[in-house]
């Protein structure tokens, strides 16, 4: 059994919140019990909020009930047949009444279901039998006759602290032992759909022994990206528009849901006209994207939404009976991969576009060129210099270190440099930096060395941290004491050890 | 410690500016009237937009020019609380030593609709203390209040004979040595975008002590994003999976811009076609849809995706094997 009939409210005490409706729902079953004909309820509020339950408790007190939703096929007629008879004959009990019940008023569709409301309120008007409608957008202009022929009755989101009790109640019924955050993030994550808590709740809890967060994180992301692979699932399956239109119903970036389509469109499309022709419907999508985002008029989504879906569905000939496996973005794995290396690139983009008055966009087209230059080691050591790039940045654009100036101390270096090469590049920037720094002020450049330093630790993941220890080392080293031969044995040894 | 040859010899007086001699002259008038109204200078990259600017901004602001210049480029944050907080910070204070302030913004194109209504504000409201130069490459993605606020500007692509003249004198200083094919190889490639050409000339010095034809084109070829034109082949082969792949790598790894993206295949494409890979309707059809694409890239939010879009139009140009 499911919990959310196993936790089912048995009675009007038992259903959370909204305690003024409940009242109200309650003085108008008396009403009716007591021979008045009060106008029928239009229960008013967001899924998940007990509008049906609390129908269903109303209906226990009439003699009868009679129920039609949304998935039932609403034309005039059906409507006139069902309702009316029921409507018309009475039962001995209770005044012969019979609860009408009629969920999703609001869904009723305008040409399936042609002139259903029109049968609503003439059954309204002749009905001698309880009425009670549901709906889930207060603002849909097919309620707007209806409404003011019945009372409106608003049902409230529960709230978060309501949803945890029950929440809570239920875990020790079944006893789960469970972390309270847990619990309230269930609650809150609902967003006052009790149901909804409820359904998460028992995924993550039936038969265990205790929840913890981790369970909480598999929950709300399949969750999310589940319900869009479905949307994603119906474009590309179906060619029935009104099912994918319900389909892009979902809470997720115009840009995401885009980018997914057009990952998995050549997964399920085989022909290459129909690729293309996908593709042409998605590059239109991206254009109203590229509008709405330009103007901040974002009315253009509707046909983004219209065109990736519609127009992408009806791109293929027929529907392919087989199973694809469809893909997030891979552009999504490229990009985690490549953190490392983009932050790289933007910071020494960064660094580059400072000096030449150049945004990054701009420096980057220069960096082909900047990675030639950068292979003379002489103009390499300027740039470095002049950009004040650190070693790792270099490495962006040569793969070798920069080696020693040729004309410092020539008898130490040949030999060294053929075994630790890089120990050698090292000493040879700080002997540089030292030159500069003798005459110059140890007091401005200390600062500076404080901010690459913690600029620097933003970016743990760009190299190999030893190397990065190193790096930081070494460059606080040269900064800091320019003619501390201590520090440049510190140098060494870290290095070396590398 | 100069830096690269771009920034080394950068311009900096009004008259150094090369190849904008118009423009260069209205300028001047400013800075013999001491005021300027606000400023907007159009063009494509490497013209001369940030240098003219610089060099005003020095000449008209005076000894104190830095102080009283305030220069925010496209990487910085510019969205509404920048252009609110920053530039309105800035744009209050009366100036000191020099005659008024000036704001700088580059690739004001690329800021949003809503900063720059904001920005349009801030110009009205300082008039009296400061005074904007904006620049952008395309003013059709200017909204209509700031340019009909600001004098506009259109800079052109920089003549061949221009950029010929400014490379010699850089070799010169330099002390290399480039020959006339070298240098006119570089006026080629480098379509008028006086910053590309410097860079040539500095990347083949590096090569060679003298520069040639043969130095400048391979370092026009290895500054090419890579994997073009097996990205175009895969394509063509009707591996559109494998095609794409790459181009993501390419685009997101390596940062290439759809632009330059595009300038890219339709390079290669030409190439293909003048080696017979193409044959002649398939390349005319090719270059309308690179066309198309190169148009979409600017007006949509996602220029990968367009340059997905724009391979598919490759997928029947090859040799059709049959399905």
């Amino acid at each position: 059994m499911l919990w959310t009939e196993k936790y089912h409210p048995q009675n009007f005490d038992e259903v959370l919140g909204n305690t003024l409706a409940k009242k109200e729902i309650e003085d108008w079953i008396a009403a009716w019990l007591a021979g008045e004909h009060p106008k029928p309820l239009l229960l008013v509020g967001p899924p998940g909020t007990g509008k049906t339950t609390i129908a269903h408790l109303a209906a226990r007190e009439f003699a009868d009930s009679v129920e039609l939703n949304a998935s039932d096929k609403r034309s005039y007629d059906i409507l006139l047949r069902t309702i009316g008879e029921a409507s018309a004959t009475g039962s001995l009990f209770n005044q012969g009444l019979k609860l009408i019940i009629l969920d999703e008023v609001d869904g009723i569709h305008g040409t399936d279901d042609r002139g259903g409301v029109r049968a609503i309120s003439k059954i309204i008007k002749e009905g001698h039998h309880p009425l009670i409608m549901m709906a889930n957008d207060p603002y849909s202009k097919r309620l707007k006759s209806l409404k003011t022929k019945s009372k409106v009755v608003k049902i409230n989101k529960v709230h978060t602290n309501s949803i945890l009790a029950l929440l809570k109640r239920i875990c020790i019924k079944e006893s789960v032992d469970f972390d309270e955050h847990v619990l309230r993030t269930l609650a809150k994550q609902s967003k006052g759909d009790l149901r909804s808590a409820i359904t998460d709740l028992e995924i993550i809890a039936q038969g265990k022994e205790s929840i913890t967060s981790a369970d909480l994180e598999l929950l709300f992301k399949k969750d999310d990206i589940h319900n869009i692979f479905d949307s994603v699932r119906t474009v590309l399956k179906s060619k029935n528009p009104k099912r994918i239109k319900d389909a892009m119903r979902i809470e997720a970036d115009p840009a995401f849901i885009l980018e997914l389509i057009t990952e998995n469109v050549p997964r399920e499309y085989e022909k290459k006209e129909e690729i293309e022709d996908a593709y042409e419907m998605i590059s239109q999508a991206d254009i109203y994207l590229g509008r709405a985002f330009q103007t901040r008029n974002y009315g253009y989504w509707k046909y983004t939404y219209d065109l990736m879906s519609l127009g992408v569905a009806l791109s293929k000939e027929e529907t392919y009976r087989k199973f694809a496996r469809y893909a997030n973005s891979s552009v999504y794995a490229i990009l985690s991969k490549s953190r490392a290396k983009r932050d790289l690139r933007d910071r020494v983009a960064d660094k580059i576009g400072e000096k030449t008055h150049a945004s990054r966009r701009v420096v980057r087209e220069q960096f082909p060129y900047l990675e030639m230059m950068f292979q003379d080691n002489d103009l390499a050591r300027e740039l470095a210099d002049y950009f004040n790039l650190d070693d790792a940045e270099i490495k962006l654009f040569r793969s070798r270190k920069i080696p020693k100036r040729k004309k410092a101390k020539p008898g130490k270096s040949p030999k060294k440099s053929s075994e630790k090469p890089e120990k050698k590049a090292k000493s040879s920037v700080a002997k540089k930096e030292n030159k500069k720094e003798k005459e110059a002020k140890p007091k401005k450049s200390a600062p500076k060395k404080g901010k690459s330093t913690s600029k620097k630790s933003k970016y743990p993941q760009d190299i190999g941290t030893k190397e990065k220890e190193g790096t930081n080392q070494n460059s606080s080293n040269i900064k800091e004491k320019p003619a501390n031969p201590e520090n440049k044995e510190k140098q060494v040894s870290l290095f070396s050890f590398k | 410690m100069q830096g690269p040859w771009v920034e080394k010899y950068r311009p900096q007086t009004l008259d150094d500016v090369v190849g904008q001699e118009h423009i260069i002259q209205r300028l001047k008038r400013y800075v013999e009237e001491g005021s300027m109204p606000n400023l907007m200078f159009t063009g494509p990259a490497g013209v001369g937009k940030t240098t003219t600017a610089l060099a005003l901004a020095r000449t008209i602001l005076g000894e104190y020019w830095r102080q009283n210049l305030l220069e925010l480029n496209a990487s910085d944050a510019r969205g509404i609380d920048t252009v609110r907080n920053d530039i309105k910070n800035f744009s209050r204070l009366k100036s000191v030593g020099s005659p008024f302030r000036i704001i700088f913004l580059d690739e004001v194109d690329n800021m949003t609709k809503d900063a720059q209504h904001a920005l349009r504000r801030e110009m009205e409201m300082y008039t009296k203390t400061s005074t904007f130069i904006l620049s952008c490459n395309y003013s059709s993605k200017i909204i209509d209040p700031i340019q009909s606020r600001t004098a506009i500007f259109r800079f052109t692509p920089i003549k061949g004979s221009h950029i010929i003249k400014r490379l010699k004198i850089i070799a010169e200083a330099e002390n290399i040595k480039a020959t006339d094919g070298a240098l006119e190889s570089i006026v080629y490639f480098a379509e008028g975008d006086m910053r590309r050409a410097i860079n040539i000339l500095q990347a083949s010095s590096t090569i060679d002590k003298e520069v040639s034809e043969e130095s400048v084109h391979e370092v026009v070829s290895k500054a090419k994003p890579k994997d073009v034109r097996k990205i175009i082949s895969y394509a063509l082969d009707g591996k559109f999976m494998e095609a794409r792949d790459l181009l993501r790598e390419l685009m997101v790894v390596q940062g290439t811009s759809g632009e330059d993206m595009t300038t890219q295949i339709y390079q290669e494409v030409s190439k293909m076609s003048m080696d017979g890979i193409i044959d002649q309707d398939s390349y005319v059809d090719l270059i309308e849809n690179i066309g198309k694409f190169d148009y979409r890239i600017r007006e949509g939010a996602n220029p990968r995706i367009q340059l997905e879009a724009l391979l598919t139009k490759f997928l029947l140009k090859g040799k059709q094997p049959t399905t």
